[in-house]
């Protein structure tokens, strides 16, 4: 068969008044390769009536299920602070993230000897 | 655990539906296993279908019968047991592709896709050449057409049937149909 052929083959298979049993008559050779791996129903039972793996499993569910919603928060936390720094302060400097940007060094350097 | 397996064919081989589900409903793991083994290639054409062959659709294969083991008691027997079993494998697999489009738009995941979709190689170079296109079709399409289309070439499903797993308005099934054609046109052209 050749590409043009299956290509019109896949085409007409959409036609609202098609043919069912001759698509499925068609596509059969194509929808057999579609098969889940030899040891299908042996998982599926280790699943259901393991108790060893399940709590595994369902670990794993709840991190892939809570990681990128913690990290969307995280991220959103730090956008939001900077955002609040930048109206605040006016700038992004290293200083005025860190809250030093109105003490001059010398004022650092007696409050760190004095302690106030 | 390959017990299960080897034990089905002989026991419930040519059992009736209902009494299957009786049976799993009792407690027979091998009533269950015997449903497993007759509606797992269904479920993998849907699931592997929408999702590609990867790791994910194993999974999402395996939680389907897992939903059904525990939702089998409420089974009303109102449809058919493949269209109750479908309805499970279409719900869970929209589900896995709404999760792994917000995942990546978060953490764009490039080199997946193309990889997902590796149908295994089949014995002819005529089947490879239809298998490379229905997959490269499938991946292309937008995934409210894919499931469309799955249903109908894969699982060889009537509109009115592929509305009932759906829930759709048969209306809405025509015009995805059409819409999908359209797209797998265009699509098909370009290959």
């Amino acid at each position: 068969m050749k590409i043009s052929e299956i290509n019109k083959l896949i085409i007409s298979s959409l036609d609202s008044d098609a043919d069912i049993t001759k698509i499925k008559k068609e596509f059969e050779p194509v929808s057999r390769l579609f098969d889940f791996s030899g040891n299908f129903e042996d998982r599926i039972f280790d699943k259901l009536f393991s108790q060893k793996i399940t709590p595994q499993i369902e670990f794993g569910r709840i991190i892939s299920w809570a990681f990128p919603r913690i990290a969307l928060t995280g991220v959103a936390a730090i956008i939001l602070l900077l955002i609040s720094i930048f109206l605040m302060e006016g700038s992004f400097s290293f200083n005025t993230i860190l809250g030093l940007n109105e003490s001059y060094d010398e004022n650092l350097i007696i409050s760190m000897l004095t302690g106030n | 655990m390959s017990i299960f397996y080897g034990m089905t064919k002989g026991r419930y081989g040519d059992a009736d539906e209902s009494d299957l589900i009786k049976a799993v409903i009792d407690g027979d793991k091998i009533a269950f296993g015997e449903i497993i083994s007759r509606y797992r290639k269904m479920v993998a054409r849907t699931v592997k279908g929408m999702l590609g062959d990867s790791v994910f659709a194993e999974d999402i294969g395996q939680e389907v019968f897992i939903k059904l083991f525990y939702s089998l008691a409420d089974f009303r027997g109102e449809s058919k047991l493949s269209t109750y079993i479908q309805k499970i494998a279409v719900n869970l697999t929209l589900n896995e592709i709404k999760r792994k489009k917000r995942f990546s738009s978060m953490f764009s995941q490039t080199g997946d896709e193309i990889k997902e979709y590796d149908i295994p190689v089949s014995d002819t170079e005529e089947m490879n050449e239809a298998k490379e296109l229905v997959n490269k079709a499938l991946k292309a399409l937008n995934p409210k057409f894919r499931i469309i289309v799955t249903m109908r070439m894969l699982q060889g499903y009537s509109t009115k049937e592929t509305a009932e797993i759906l829930n759709l308005p048969l209306g809405t099934v025509l015009s995805r149909l059409s819409r999908a054609q359209e797209q797998l046109r265009s699509i098909l052209d370009k290959l």
